[in-house]
C-alpha cells in the first residue's frame, strides 16, 4: 500500500507486462474483439462527488457507443494522487482501465511534488467539460464590486479564499494581483463547501472558486469575475471573463475532467485506443448526451469535446503556471 | 405569524402521513449508525439513486429520520462494546461503557435514547423558531473564535488525566502528534506520513477511534467471562431497568437541555461537527458538576452531555443550510445535493419560496425524534444482552466487526492495518495505565485545532497577535480560563467544607 | 479502564513503552519537516516540544523511582504468562493472520477462518461445532451486508467467485 509498494508493484507488472507482450504478439493482432469485458475507470475523488454524477451522466452514454459498462472505482485522498498512484501502479495498461480526472487542480499536483511515476507515462485522451474558475463575495459584503475589490486590495491586504493553494482558481487570482496591482493573502480552506461559507460569513473577504460550486451555492453569492468566459450568463451573474476587463491573455483557469489512460496501453494496443477516442467522440455527438446532463442537474452549458491535443495542451499549461507559481503555492 | 403557524400545522400533517417510510428508516439508521464506518451521509450516497427516485418530501422525510437514527444508533455499541461508530459518539463511551461493565446497559442505553431525543427535539424546536439569529452565529465564529472552542475541548485531556497528570498529559500530547501526521493544511507538505499516501489527509478517524477503544479492549476483556464485572449485581431482565435509565434522563431534564444547546451552537457553524460538540458537551458538565470525580466511572451525566450535544449538532448543522444555502457537515452537504436534484434552490431565499420545504425539514426531523423514543425505548432491554455474551465469542466479533468497520469509509486495506495498529497502541495505553480517551481527543481535536490556528496565521501574516484580536474570541478566552480554574475552586471549596475527607473512588 | 496504580512493585519498564514511542515518532516527525515552509512547522514543533519535555520527565521520575526502590524495569504489567493462558497472543496471532490473508483468501472465507481460530483458542477447543456454527453465520451475514448488498471493495477470494457465479448463472 506504500509508495514504495506501488512503485514495486508497478515494477513487477511492466516487467511481466514486457515479457508478456514478446510472447503474446499474436493476441495483438486479434484484438479486434476490443473491448470483450467492462471498462474499469478509477476515479481519485469520493463516490457522490461532482466527479461521480458526472461520470454517470457520460458513461450512461457512451456504454452505449462502446457496447460494455463502465465499472467506477473511488480513490479519494492526497488531493488525488491516491487514485493517479493506484492507477498507474497497480492497474494493468491493457485499455481495460481508464482514469476519470481533473486536468485542472490534479495536473497542478504535479508541479508542486512529482508522484512516484512518470506523468508522461499515462495522458488524457477525452476532455468531457471545461468548468471555469470565478470570483464571488458573500451576498452580505461590503465589497460588491470589482472597483471596491481592487480599490480595497490597494489599501490592504485582502484575504482570499480558495479550496487548496495548487488550484487554478489560485492562479486566477495571482495573476488578477498581477495585473491590478491588488494585495492579496490566499487562505486555502478544504474544499469547495468551506470555501463557499468562508467568503458568506466574513472568514474571508471573497473567495475564488470553480464556478459550478458557485452556481450551486445559488443567491447565497454573487460573482463579480470568470477566470475564463461566462457560458451560463445569470447563472453567474453576468460576471464578465478576466481577458475581456483586464486585456491580459490568461488560458482559461479550468476545472476539466477529462479520461486518461496508460501511454503504454494506447502504445501496445493501437486499435484499442482508436475505438475509445471514436467512441468517445460519437457519444458527444448524441443529443442523448445533453439530455443525460440535464437529467443529473449538471451545467449542460459546460459539457466541452476535447481529444488527445486539446488534452495535452491544457496539461502542458498547467505545469507551466504551477511552475511559475510554484514559490506562491507551496510555500517552497 | 398565523401565516407561518398555518404551514407549520400542514407540513406537520403531511410528515406524519410518512410514518410508514419513517419508521423502516429509523431501523435502517439505527443500524447503519451501529456499524462502524457506515454514517448516514455514506447510506444516503450508497442508496443515492433511491433517494433520487422519491418524492422531493419522501427523500426529505428520508434523508432526515435516517440522520437522526444513525446519530442515536452510534451510541449503542459506543455504550454496549466500547465501540464509537463515529468520530461524533467518540465521548459516549467513556461514561457509557463503565455503565454497561457495572451491568447497567440497558439503563445506559434508555438514558441515551431519551437524552439524545429530547435533545434532539428540544434544539429542533429551538432552531425553528430562531433561524434568522442562530444562522448568524456562523458570522460571528471565525478561525481565532474556533480555536478556543477547540481548546475546550482538547482541555479534557487535563480533567482525564487527573489521577497521574504527567502520564496523562503525555497520552494527550501523544494522540495531538498522531494528529499532526498529514499535509500542512496552508501549502499541503507532507509530515510524519512515513511515505503512505493514505495519511496524508490525516490519519483517518475511524480506523483510530475503533483501535484505540474497542480493538484493544477486546484484548483487555478476554480475561473476564462477560463483560459485565463480577461485582455487578445479578438480576433478572426486566423492563425496570429502562424505566430506571428513563427516569434518571428525565430528572436531568436541565442538563439534557443546556448540553444539547452547546451542541446547537456548535452545528451551526460550518466545518464544526458532532465530535468537537460532544466533547466541549462533555467538559462543561463536568466543569459545572458537583461530582466531578465521578466522571468516567459510570456517571449518568457525563453519558447524557456528549448524547444530547450530537443530537443538538444534528438540528444545527440543518440552520446554516437551509438559511444560508451552506451545509453545515458532510450529511447536510449530501442532502443539498439530493435538494438540488430536485430542483431547490437554498438560501436566503428559501423560506420565501418554498416555506413547506424549509419548515418541512424541521418538522420531519421533530417528528423522527418523537417516534424514535417510542420505537426503540422498548428495544433496549434486548439490546443489552449483547454485555452477557461469553467474552470468548464476543471479542473475536468485536475485532473482526472493527477491523472491517476501519475498512469500510474508504475502502483502503491500509485502514484495516491501521486500525490494528492503533490497537496495539491501546492496548498497551491500557496496560501501562495511560488513558486511551486523552489519546483519542487530541488525534481527533488536534487537526481541527491546527486547521483553525494555521488559518488564523496565515490571515495575519503570521502575527500571533491575532489570536486575541476579536472581541467574542477574548470572551472566550476568559470563559475558557474561568472553566479551567473553576473546577479547582469548587475542589478547593468542598475540601474546605468537608475537612478532610478522602473521597472514595 | 486504567489498571490499579497501586499495584506494587510499579513496573516502570512497561510504563515506558508510550513514552518512548513518542519520543521516537516525534523525533521522526521533526525530520519530515526540517526542511519545510513554516506553516508545517509551528504547532508540530509546539506540540512536540512539549511531548518530548513531558516524556523526559517521565523517565527521569521513573530513574529516580527505581533508585528509591519505588519500582522496577520490569515488563510484567504488559507481558506475563497470563497472556498465554488466556489465549490472548493466540488471539492476536489471529487478528495479524486475518489482515494479511484477507487479500488472498477474500473477505468471507478469512473472516470466517479468524472466527473460528481465535474463539477456538479462546475457548481452549471446546464447543467446536457451535463455534464453526457461529463463524459460518456471521461471515456469511457479513457477505450479504458487504459483498452482496453493499458491494464495498473487500477483497474477493475464492468464496465470493463462487458465489457470484452461481448466482448469475441462476
Amino acid at each position: 500500500m506504500t509508495k514504495t509498494v506501488f512503485n514495486r508493484r508497478g515494477f513487477l507488472k511492466g516487467s511481466v507486462a514486457i515479457t508478456g507482450a514478446t510472447l503474446a504478439m499474436p493476441s495483438i493482432a486479434r484484438a479486434s474483439s476490443y473491448p470483450e469485458r467492462n471498462i474499469n475507470v478509477v476515479i481519485p475523488t469520493r463516490e457522490g462527488g461532482g466527479a461521480d454524477r458526472n461520470f454517470r451522466a457520460f458513461s450512461s452514454i457512451w456504454k452505449t457507443k462502446l457496447g460494455v459498462d463502465f465499472e467506477p472505482g473511488f480513490f479519494p485522498g492526497a488531493s488525488g494522487r491516491v487514485g493517479y498512484e493506484v492507477y498507474m501502479g497497480k492497474n494493468d495498461p491493457d485499455a481495460y482501465n481508464l482514469i476519470f480526472g481533473n486536468m485542472g487542480p490534479e495536473v497542478l499536483n504535479w508541479a508542486m511534488q512529482a508522484p512516484s511515476f512518470n506523468i508522461d507515462d499515462y495522458f488524457y485522451f477525452g476532455r468531457v467539460d471545461t468548468d471555469p474558475c470565478a470570483l464571488f463575495v458573500g451576498a452580505e459584503s461590503n465589497l460588491q464590486t470589482m472597483d471596491d475589490i481592487i480599490a480595497e486590495g490597494k489599501k490592504r491586504k485582502l484575504n482570499v479564499g480558495t479550496s487548496r493553494m495548487a488550484h487554478p482558481a489560485s492562479i486566477g487570482l495571482l495573476s488578477l494581483g498581477e495585473v491590478t496591482g491588488a494585495q492579496f493573502n490566499l487562505i486555502p480552506l478544504s474544499g469547495g463547501k468551506n470555501t463557499v461559507a468562508g467568503a458568506v460569513t466574513g472568514e474571508v473577504d471573497f473567495s475564488v472558486l470553480t464556478s459550478g460550486s458557485v452556481i450551486a451555492a445559488g443567491d447565497a453569492v454573487k460573482t463579480l469575475l470568470v477566470f475564463g468566459e461566462n457560458r451560463v450568463g445569470d447563472a453567474l451573474d453576468n460576471a464578465p471573463s478576466m481577458n475581456s476587463v483586464y486585456g491580459t491573455d490568461l488560458p482559461e483557469m479550468l476545472s476539466s475532467r477529462a479520461f486518461g489512460i496508460h501511454k503504454k496501453a494506447a502504445d501496445d494496443h493501437p486499435d484499442r485506443f482508436e475505438t475509445l477516442t471514436r467512441t468517445f467522440k460519437e457519444t458527444f455527438e448524441d443529443p442523448a448526451l445533453l439530455e443525460a446532463y440535464v437529467a443529473a442537474r449538471g451545467t449542460p452549458e459546460y459539457l466541452n469535446y476535447g481529444g488527445v491535443e486539446d488534452c495535452a495542451a491544457f496539461k502542458a499549461a498547467m505545469l507551466e503556471l504551477g511552475a511559475k507559481y510554484k514559490a506562491l503555492l507551496s510555500g517552497a | 405569524m398565523g401565516e407561518t403557524a398555518l404551514i407549520l400545522s400542514e407540513v406537520f400533517l403531511d410528515v406524519i402521513g410518512y410514518w410508514w417510510v419513517i419508521i423502516p428508516t429509523i431501523f435502517l439508521g439505527l443500524i447503519v449508525g451501529g456499524i462502524p464506518g457506515f454514517s448516514a451521509a455514506n447510506t444516503i450516497i450508497i442508496l443515492m439513486p433511491l433517494t433520487l427516485a422519491m418524492d422531493l418530501q419522501m427523500g426529505l422525510v428520508f434523508m432526515v429520520t435516517l440522520y437522526c437514527a444513525a446519530r442515536m444508533g452510534a451510541g449503542i455499541p459506543a455504550i454496549l462494546v466500547n465501540i464509537p461508530g463515529t468520530a461524533g459518539a467518540a465521548a459516549t463511551p467513556l461514561d457509557g461503557y463503565p455503565m454497561a461493565k457495572q451491568g447497567k446497559g440497558q439503563q445506559a442505553l434508555a438514558i441515551s435514547f431519551v437524552a439524545s431525543s429530547v435533545g434532539g427535539l428540544l434544539t429542533t424546536i429551538i432552531a425553528l423558531a430562531t433561524m434568522p439569529i442562530l444562522a448568524r452565529v456562523g458570522f460571528y465564529m471565525h478561525s481565532v473564535e474556533m480555536i478556543v472552542v477547540m481548546l475546550f475541548g482538547i482541555s479534557l485531556i487535563a480533567s482525564i488525566a487527573a489521577q497521574d497528570m504527567l502520564k496523562g498529559l503525555i497520552a494527550g500530547f501523544f494522540g495531538l502528534m498522531i494528529g499532526a501526521i498529514g499535509t500542512d493544511v496552508v501549502y499541503a507538505t507532507p509530515r510524519g506520513t512515513f511515505g503512505f499516501l493514505e495519511l496524508y489527509d490525516g490519519v483517518p478517524l475511524i480506523p483510530a477511534l475503533v483501535g484505540l477503544f474497542a480493538v484493544s479492549e477486546a484484548f483487555i476483556i478476554i480475561e473476564k467471562k462477560v463483560i459485565i464485572r463480577e461485582d455487578a449485581e445479578p438480576k433478572n431482565p426486566n423492563w425496570h431497568d429502562t424505566f430506571e435509565g428513563v427516569r434518571i434522563a428525565v430528572s436531568r431534564w436541565w442538563h439534557i437541555g443546556w448540553t444539547s444547546l452547546i451542541g446547537l451552537v456548535i452545528g451551526v457553524i460550518p466545518g464544526a461537527g458532532a465530535s468537537i460538540a460532544s466533547f466541549v458537551a462533555y467538559q462543561q458538565s463536568r466543569t459545572f458538576s458537583k461530582t466531578p470525580e465521578k466522571y468516567g466511572t459510570g456517571h449518568a451525566e457525563g453519558l447524557i452531555a456528549p448524547e444530547s450535544a450530537n443530537n443538538g449538532v444534528t438540528s444545527g448543522t440543518l440552520v446554516p443550510l437551509l438559511v444560508l444555502g451552506i451545509p453545515g457537515g458532510a450529511t447536510a452537504a449530501i442532502m443539498l445535493v439530493v435538494m438540488q436534484f430536485h430542483g431547490v434552490s437554498f438560501g436566503p431565499s428559501l423560506f420565501e419560496s418554498q416555506p413547506k420545504i424549509g419548515y418541512g425539514m424541521f418538522m420531519a426531523m421533530a417528528v423522527a425524534y418523537f417516534l424514535m423514543i417510542l420505537t426503540i425505548l422498548p428495544l433496549s432491554r434486548y439490546m443489552s444482552h449483547v454485555t452477557t455474551i461469553p467474552t470468548i465469542y464476543l471479542a473475536p466479533l468485536i475485532i473482526s466487526f472493527t477491523l472491517v468497520g476501519g475498512f469500510v469509509p474508504r475502502e483502503y486495506m491500509f485502514d484495516m492495518y491501521l486500525a490494528l495498529g492503533f490497537g496495539v497502541i491501546g492496548y498497551i495505553a491500557r496496560r501501562t495505565g495511560y488513558h486511551v480517551a486523552a489519546i483519542l481527543i487530541g488525534v481527533i481535536l488536534g487537526p481541527l485545532l491546527e486547521t483553525y490556528f494555521l488559518r488564523a496565521l496565515k490571515k495575519s501574516d503570521g502575527d500571533i497577535t491575532t489570536l486575541f484580536s476579536s472581541t467574542i474570541g477574548n470572551i472566550l478566552w476568559v470563559a475558557l480560563v474561568i472553566s479551567l480554574v473553576l473546577p479547582i475552586f469548587f475542589d478547593w471549596r468542598r475540601k474546605k467544607r468537608n475537612g478532610p475527607e478522602i473521597v472514595v473512588q | 479502564m486504567a489498571q490499579d496504580p497501586s499495584e506494587k512493585p510499579r513496573q516502570l519498564g512497561g510504563e515506558m513503552v508510550i513514552p518512548i514511542l513518542a519520543i521516537v515518532f516525534t523525533l521522526y516527525y521533526f525530520s519530515t519537516i526540517w526542511n519545510s515552509p513554516w506553516t508545517a512547522q509551528v504547532s508540530a514543533f509546539l506540540i512536540g516540544g512539549i511531548l518530548l519535555g513531558l516524556c523526559s520527565l517521565f523517565v527521569l521520575r521513573c530513574v529516580v523511582w527505581v533508585n528509591a526502590g519505588k519500582g522496577s524495569f520490569g515488563f510484567s504489567n504488559l507481558v506475563n504468562m497470563d497472556d498465554i493462558r488466556t489465549g490472548r497472543i493466540g488471539l492476536f496471532i489471529a487478528t495479524v493472520l486475518f489482515c494479511v490473508l484477507i487479500e488472498p483468501l477474500g473477505f468471507t472465507l478469512t473472516t470466517f477462518l479468524f472466527l473460528l481460530s481465535s474463539m477456538a483458542v479462546l475457548s481452549k477447543f471446546r464447543n467446536l461445532g457451535l463455534i464453526t456454527g457461529i463463524a459460518a453465520l456471521i461471515s456469511l451475514i457479513g457477505w450479504a451486508v458487504f459483498i452482496l448488498a453493499f458491494d464495498t471493495r473487500f477483497p474477493r477470494g475464492w468464496f465470493e467467485m463462487t458465489m457470484e457465479a452461481m448466482l448469475q448463472n441462476g
